[in-house]
C-alpha cells in the first residue's frame, strides 16, 4: 500500500498573464509535522499555498488531500476536504466583532437562517482553553492589534478542524517572543496528530520549527528534505541558485560592523516631541524625538503597524504632527512601502510617473509663473533615470502598470533619490523585492553616502536584518514610541529584547 | 374640526408617499450592505411602475400588476448586477446609464404602446385594506393602517430584513462581503454571487415599489412618474444608517416632507407649487448635512470586486 | 480576437462601442416590430441630411452637449463624480435669462458678457452646495449632485410661473430676453450660434490645461490615484477637488446660459431634455478628453437632432434616443472592461 498524505500537491502550474509564478511545483506534506516552504520574494510560495487553500486554481498539475485528488474551486472546498489557511494578509473584517469573525462563513445553522454565536462562543472558549490562544471575543477587529488579530485568524482557522493547518508568513507580525509562543503551538498541533504548513523568508525560523522543508525557486520544487539532513548554507544555495547569491538579499549576513563609513554632517531633519493622533482613541505616533544628520543612516526597526507609517509620513513632510513639531527639508526624497497605492499612478506612463515627484522642479517648468511643464525635458530626465538605474522597460512612454515589481520599485527609488538632496526616507523599501531588486535598493542606499553632499537617511523596516546591516544608529518603535538601541545591543536578540520590555512597559 | 381631519389626511398621505420611497429603500439597504450602491434605482422604480400599469391592465388585478412591476425591477437590476458585478464596471457611472436606460425605455414603449397624447390609462387600483381594530386607533390608526397591501409589505420587511442581516448566518456573510470582501470570500463566501442576488433583490424591491406608485398612488403611468424617488431612496438608506428599521422611519419621515404641501393647502396656505416639489429634495440635503458624519456606510461601498489581478 | 483587442487604439474602441450600440438598439427595434433600417436612415437624413438639418438642428443641439460634456469630462478626471450638471445647467439658464431680462438697452459687449458670466457663477454656485458637502462633511457627491438637479429643475419650474413668468402670465415661460443679450448667429439664416465656437474654444482651452499645464497634470494625477498623488506628488487632493467641481459647475451652468442666449432667447420649464446625464455619454464616450468631446458632442446632437425624423418616418417615440444614449454608455463600460482583461492595467491616457 502506498502511503496516504494529508496533502499532497504534484506538478502545479499557475500563470497571473505573462508571468509564470508556478512551473511544476511538487509539495508533499506528512501528518504530525510541521513542513517548512522556503524560498525567495516571488519564488512562489503564497501562490502554491493559495492553490492548497482553494484561493487559486491551478492551471495545471494535481492536488490530493487524504489520498484522493480533488478538485478546489474555493475555500470552502478546501476547509471540507480539510485544509484551514493563515493568510499572510489578514483577512478579517474590520468592522465586526472577534466572535462574528470567526462565525463568518462557518455556516452551522439550518438553511443560515440563524447566528448561533452562543453556541460558538462556547466552541471558542474550549479551542482557546486548548491552545492557549486568547482573544477577547466581544471587540470589534479594528480596535485589536496585529498579534491578537493573527489569534483570531488561526483560531478561525482551528475551529474548522483543519487536517492540514497552512500559515503563510504568520512571523512578519510578531516580536520575536511572540514567534517563539506560536511555534510552540504549531509543535503541539502536529504533535496531535495535524499536519502544519509553514511559510516564512527567515531561514533560522524554519530551521527552528520544522521537521521537513521544501525549497522553491522561480515556481519550481528544488529541494525537499528532513531537516537534519540540510544544513543553512545548502538552503540557501537551493533559495538562490548558484550564480545569484547575494548574502544580504537573503537576510544570512553577519553583524560584522558599521555598514559603511559614517560622515556625520549638519543636521537636516527633526523632530521634537511629535505625536500623531490615530482618530481612534490613540496617538499613532507618540512623543517622538529624533535628529537625522546628513551622511547618516538612521535604521527604525519594529513590528508592523506601530506607527512606523505615520512616523515616515511626518518626517518626509507628507503630513505634520497633531502635537509638537517637525522641522522637514525641501529636499527630501521618501521610498514609500506600497509602490502601486502610494509610490507610482499605475495607468501613467513613466514620464508621468517621473513627473510626480519632479514637477516641482524648476528644471521641468517654463511659462509664466512655471505653470507649464516641459514634457520634452522630463522625457530625457526618464530616458536618463531608465538608464543610470538599469529600469527594464520598452521606453518612458509605457504606461508604469506594465512594469513587473523590481522594475516599478528601481523606478520610485531612481526618482527619490532625484528628489533627496537633504533627505531621504525609505519605508520597508525592499519588500516583496526579488533578490536582485532588494540587492540593487540596499546598494543605492550605501551608494548615497558616497556622495559630496549626502542626504541623511532614514530606513524604516519590519526587516530586522535589513535594519542591522546598513544602519550607523538604531531605534526601535512599540505603540508608536521610539526607543533607542545603544551599540551595546545591535544584534537580534538585543533589539528584541528590547521591544518586548517597550512592550511591557 | 377641519384641523384634526386635515391632520389626518396629511398623515395618510405621508404614509402613502413614504411606502413607496421605504420599499426600494429597504431593498437598497440589502444591496448597499452587500458592497453595491445601485444608482440605477430609479430605473427599476419606473419599470416597476410601467410593468405594474401593464401587469394590471393585462390580468385585469391590481395583485398581477405588482408581480409584474416586481419582475421588471429584477429585469433592470439584473442589467445591472451583470455589468458591475459580472464585467467589474464602474457602480456609479453604470448606474446612471441603468437609470437613463429605464427612463427612456418605459417612456418609448409607453408611447409606442399607449400613444403620445398622454391618455392616462385607467387602471385596477391597489384599493386600501383596512385592518379591523388597528384602523380604527384615533388619528393614526387611519393614517397606518387603512394602506395599500404593499404598506403592510414594507412594516413586514423592515424587521424581517433586520433579523436577516444581524441575526442570520446569512445576513452576516451579506454584510461582510459589503466590508470586506476579501475577508468574505477566504472564509468560503462566494462574493460575486452575493452582491448579485442582494442587487436584483433590491431591484425587485423597487419594482414593487414602482408599481405601488401606479397602482396605489397615481392609478396611471406617465413618463418619469418617478421624479427622482429611486435617489431618494438612496437618500432614505443613508439616513437610515442603512438599518431596515431605521430606512423605514426615514421614509415615512419623507413621505411627510412630500405630504407637507397638501396639509398646507387644506390649511389655506398657498405658496409656489413648485417650491414645495423641491422641498423633500432640499430637505434630504438638509439631513444628509446633518447626520451622515456620524455614521458610516458600509467599507467597500462602490468598489469593485475582484479589484486587481493577484499577485505571485 | 484576443490580440486584436490588445492592439486595440481608444479611437476604435469608442468606435467599438458604437457598433454595438447600433446593433443591440437595431435588434431591440426589430424586436418590438420597427423597420430598423427605415428608424436609422430617418435619423442620419433628419441629422445631417441637409445644411439646415446639420446646422441649424445638429450643430445647435451639440453645443449645451459639449459644454455639459466638458463640466463632466473634467469632473471625472479629477475623480469628482459630478452627476449634477443637469441642475447646474438650470441655475445657469435661470441667471443667464434673469440679466438677459433685466438687461433693458444695454449694448450686447455688456450684456452677453453678463449674462454668460452670471450662468456660469450660478451653475458654480450650484456646484458649491457638493462641494461643501463633500469636503467639510463628507457627504458623497454622487447623492447630493443628483438631489441638487432636481432642486434646479423646480428653481428653473418656479422661475417661469412666478417671479420670472411672462408679462401676459399666460404660458410658463419668459418674456423673450433683451436684443443685447443674445448671441449673435454663426452663418446667416442659419440658427448655429457663436455659443458654438465659445464650445470648441473651451474644449480646446482645457485640452491645453490638462495636457501642458503643472495644474493639469495634478488634476489628472490626483484623478487617476489620490494616494500617489498625495504621498509621491505631495499634491493637495482637496484643493483640485474645490477647483475642478466648482469649473465644472460653471461649464454645466454655461451651457444653460448659452441656450438661453443663443437659441431660445427665454427660459422654459422642461428647457433641457436631460442633457446633463446625457453629457456622461458624451464624456464617456470621447474618453474623459476634452478635444474628443466636441467630436462626441456633434455626434449625440445629431442623435437628438435626428429623433424627431426618426419618429415621424419610423414611427418611434423620440424618447428612444434616450435609451440609445444609456446603450452607448454601457457599451464603452463593456468594451473598456473586455479591454482590461485583455491588457493588464487601465486604459484612460
Amino acid at each position: 500500500m502506498t502511503q496516504s498524505f494529508p496533502a499532497r500537491l504534484h506538478g502545479i502550474t499557475k500563470r497571473f498573464g505573462s508571468v509564470e509564478a508556478l512551473r511544476g511545483a511538487d509539495l508533499e506534506v506528512h501528518a504530525g509535522e510541521v513542513h517548512g516552504v522556503l524560498g525567495e520574494n516571488g519564488a512562489g510560495k503564497t501562490t502554491l499555498l493559495n492553490v492548497l487553500a482553494g484561493m487559486l486554481p491551478p492551471d495545471a498539475g494535481v492536488v490530493e488531500i487524504g489520498g484522493e485528488e480533488r478538485v478546489l474551486r474555493s475555500p470552502r472546498d478546501a476547509w471540507h476536504a480539510g485544509v484551514g489557511m493563515v493568510h499572510q494578509h489578514f483577512t478579517l473584517v474590520p468592522t465586526l466583532s472577534v466572535l462574528e469573525n470567526l462565525a463568518l462563513g462557518l455556516r452551522s445553522a439550518a438553511w443560515r437562517l440563524r447566528l448561533p454565536l452562543a453556541d460558538i462562543s462556547a466552541r471558542v472558549d474550549e479551542l482557546s482553553r486548548r491552545t492557549g490562544l486568547g482573544v477577547p471575543l466581544d471587540v470589534n477587529v479594528e480596535h485589536l492589534g496585529v498579534g491578537d488579530r493573527q489569534r483570531v485568524e488561526i483560531l478561525k482557522a482551528l475551529l474548522r478542524e483543519p487536517r492540514v493547518l497552512v500559515l503563510d508568513e504568520p512571523t512578519a507580525v510578531l516580536a520575536p517572543s511572540e514567534v517563539q509562543n506560536l511555534f510552540g503551538l504549531l509543535r503541539d498541533l502536529a504533535d496531535g496528530g495535524r499536519a502544519v504548513v509553514l511559510v516564512a523568508h527567515k531561514l533560522d525560523e524554519i530551521l527552528g520549527v520544522a521537521h521537513r522543508v521544501t525549497v522553491l525557486r522561480r515556481g519550481r520544487t528544488v529541494l525537499a528534505a528532513h531537516r537534519s539532513e540540510v544544513d543553512a548554507p545548502e538552503l540557501i544555495r537551493a533559495m538562490v541558485g548558484s550564480a545569484e547569491t547575494d548574502p544580504i538579499a537573503v537576510g544570512a549576513w553577519k553583524d560584522d560592523g558599521t555598514p559603511m563609513p559614517r560622515v556625520p554632517g549638519e543636521v537636516v531633519a527633526t523632530l521634537a516631541r511629535a505625536r500623531v493622533w490615530d482618530g481612534r482613541g490613540s496617538w499613532a505616533l507618540d512623543d517622538a524625538t529624533l535628529d537625522v544628520r546628513r551622511g547618516e543612516v538612521v535604521g527604525v526597526a519594529g513590528v508592523e503597524g506601530n506607527g512606523q507609517h505615520e512616523l515616515a509620513l511626518v518626517l518626509s513632510g507628507r503630513s505634520v504632527p497633531t502635537e509638537g513639531s517637525a522641522t522637514v527639508p525641501d529636499g527630501v526624497g521618501f521610498i514609500p512601502q506600497d509602490r502601486t497605492l502610494e509610490g507610482l499612478v499605475g495607468d501613467f506612463d513613466l514620464t508621468s510617473n517621473v513627473a510626480l515627484g519632479l514637477h516641482r522642479d524648476a528644471r521641468f517648468a517654463s511659462g509664466p509663473g512655471g505653470m507649464l511643464v516641459r514634457w520634452s525635458a522630463l522625457r530625457a530626465q526618464t530616458r536618463d533615470l531608465l538608464a543610470r538605474f538599469d529600469v527594464k522597460a520598452a521606453g518612458p512612454g509605457v504606461r508604469a502598470a506594465t512594469l513587473s515589481g523590481g522594475n516599478q520599485q528601481r523606478l520610485v527609488v531612481a526618482r527619490e533619490l532625484e528628489m533627496a538632496r537633504d533627505l531621504l526616507v525609505a519605508e520597508n523599501p525592499t519588500r516583496g523585492l526579488d533578490v536582485a531588486a532588494a540587492a540593487f535598493v540596499h546598494g543605492e542606499l550605501q551608494r548615497l553616502g558616497q556622495a559630496d553632499q549626502p542626504p541623511g537617511v532614514v530606513l524604516i523596516s519590519t526587516d530586522l536584518d535589513e535594519v542591522l546591516a546598513l544602519s550607523h544608529r538604531i531605534f526601535v518603535m512599540v505603540r508608536g514610541r521610539l526607543t533607542s538601541v545603544p551599540d551595546g545591543a545591535r544584534s537580534r536578540e538585543g533589539v528584541g529584547a528590547l521591544m518586548l520590555a517597550a512592550n511591557h512597559a | 374640526m377641519v384641523e384634526a381631519a386635515a391632520l389626518a389626511a396629511f398623515l395618510e398621505a405621508s404614509v402613502r408617499l413614504g411606502v413607496p420611497l421605504a420599499l426600494a429603500a429597504l431593498g437598497e439597504t440589502v444591496t448597499e450592505r452587500s458592497g453595491v450602491i445601485n444608482i440605477g434605482l430609479e430605473g427599476s422604480f419606473i419599470a416597476g411602475a410601467l410593468g405594474g400599469a401593464v401587469g394590471a391592465l393585462f390580468f385585469g388585478s391590481a395583485a398581477t400588476g405588482v408581480l409584474a412591476g416586481s419582475a421588471a425591477g429584477l429585469v433592470v437590476a439584473a442589467v445591472f448586477a451583470a455589468f458591475v458585478v459580472g464585467l467589474n464596471t464602474d457602480q456609479i457611472i453604470t448606474g446612471t446609464a441603468v437609470t437613463l436606460g429605464g427612463l427612456g425605455f418605459t417612456g418609448a414603449v409607453y408611447q409606442a404602446r399607449f400613444g403620445a397624447t398622454g391618455t392616462a390609462l385607467t387602471l385596477p387600483t391597489l384599493a386600501p385594506l383596512p385592518i379591523p381594530l388597528l384602523s380604527d386607533i384615533p388619528l393614526v390608526g387611519r393614517a397606518l393602517f387603512a394602506q395599500a397591501p404593499t404598506a403592510y409589505l414594507a412594516y413586514a420587511l423592515a424587521p424581517a430584513l433586520w433579523y436577516f442581516l444581524f441575526r442570520t448566518e446569512w445576513g452576516l456573510e451579506l454584510r461582510a462581503v459589503g466590508e470586506e470582501p476579501a475577508a468574505a470570500e477566504a472564509a468560503g463566501v462566494r462574493v460575486r454571487w452575493t452582491r448579485a442576488t442582494a442587487t436584483i433583490f433590491g431591484g425587485a424591491l423597487a419594482g414593487v415599489a414602482g408599481a405601488h406608485l401606479a397602482l396605489a398612488h397615481a392609478g396611471t403611468f406617465s413618463e418619469n412618474m418617478t421624479a427622482g424617488r429611486g435617489f431618494i431612496a438612496i437618500a432614505v438608506v443613508v439616513l437610515g444608517r442603512w438599518n431596515p428599521l431605521w430606512v423605514l422611519a426615514a421614509a415615512l419621515f419623507f413621505g411627510a416632507a412630500s405630504a407637507f404641501q397638501f396639509f398646507l393647502q387644506t390649511l389655506g396656505l398657498d405658496l409656489p407649487y413648485q417650491l414645495f416639489l423641491a422641498f423633500p429634495y432640499l430637505l434630504t440635503l438638509a439631513a444628509l448635512a446633518g447626520w451622515v458624519g456620524r455614521s458610516r456606510a458600509p467599507a467597500s461601498l462602490a468598489l469593485p470586486w475582484p479589484r486587481g489581478t493577484p499577485g505571485a | 480576437m484576443r490580440d486584436a483587442l490588445r492592439r486595440l487604439g481608444p479611437a476604435w474602441a469608442a468606435l467599438l462601442a458604437l457598433f454595438a450600440t447600433i446593433v443591440v438598439a437595431g435588434l431591440m427595434l426589430v424586436a418590438g416590430g420597427y423597420d430598423a433600417g427605415l428608424a436609422g436612415g430617418a435619423l442620419v437624413a433628419g441629422a445631417v441630411g441637409s445644411r439646415e438639418a446639420l446646422l441649424s438642428v445638429t450643430m445647435v443641439r451639440s453645443v449645451p452637449l459639449i459644454l455639459t460634456g466638458l463640466a463632466v469630462a473634467l469632473a471625472f478626471r479629477a475623480g469628482v463624480w459630478n452627476i449634477g450638471a443637469e441642475g447646474q445647467l438650470y441655475a445657469g439658464a435661470v441667471a443667464g435669462a434673469w440679466v438677459g431680462l433685466s438687461g433693458g438697452d444695454l449694448p450686447a459687449w455688456v450684456l452677453v458678457p453678463a449674462v454668460l458670466g452670471a450662468s456660469a457663477g450660478a451653475g458654480m454656485m450650484w456646484a458649491l452646495v457638493p462641494t461643501v458637502m463633500k469636503l467639510r462633511l463628507g457627504v458623497g457627491e454622487v447623492i447630493t449632485t443628483l438631489l441638487m438637479n432636481f432642486v434646479g429643475i423646480n428653481l428653473a419650474a418656479y422661475a417661469v410661473h412666478g417671479p420670472l413668468q411672462e408679462a401676459r402670465g399666460v404660458f410658463p415661460q419668459t418674456d423673450p430676453i433683451a436684443a443685447g443679450a443674445r448671441l449673435p448667429a454663426l452663418f446667416p439664416g442659419t440658427r448655429l450660434h457663436v455659443g458654438f465656437l465659445i464650445a470648441v474654444a473651451l474644449a480646446v482651452a482645457l485640452w491645453a490645461l490638462l495636457r501642458w499645464t503643472r495644474a493639469g497634470f495634478v488634476l489628472r494625477s490626483v484623478g487617476a490615484a489620490p494616494g500617489a498623488a498625495r504621498v509621491a506628488g505631495r499634491m493637495d487632493a482637496r484643493r483640485t477637488v474645490w477647483v475642478a467641481f466648482l469649473t465644472s459647475g460653471a461649464l454645466a451652468g454655461l451651457a444653460g446660459g448659452v441656450e438661453v442666449s443663443g437659441v431660445t432667447f427665454a427660459l422654459y420649464e422642461g428647457l433641457s431634455p436631460g442633457w446633463g446625464y446625457t453629457a456622461i455619454a458624451v464624456a464617456l464616450l470621447a474618453g474623459l478628453h476634452p478635444g474628443v468631446v466636441v467630436v462626441t458632442g456633434i455626434l449625440f446632437g445629431a442623435l437628438e437632432g435626428g429623433a424627431g425624423s426618426m419618429q415621424r418616418v419610423a414611427g418611434i417615440p423620440a424618447t428612444w434616443v434616450i435609451a440609445v444614449e444609456a446603450l452607448v454608455i454601457l457599451s464603452v463600460l463593456a468594451v473598456d472592461q473586455l479591454r482590461r482583461r485583455v491588457v493588464r492595467g487601465g486604459v484612460h491616457g
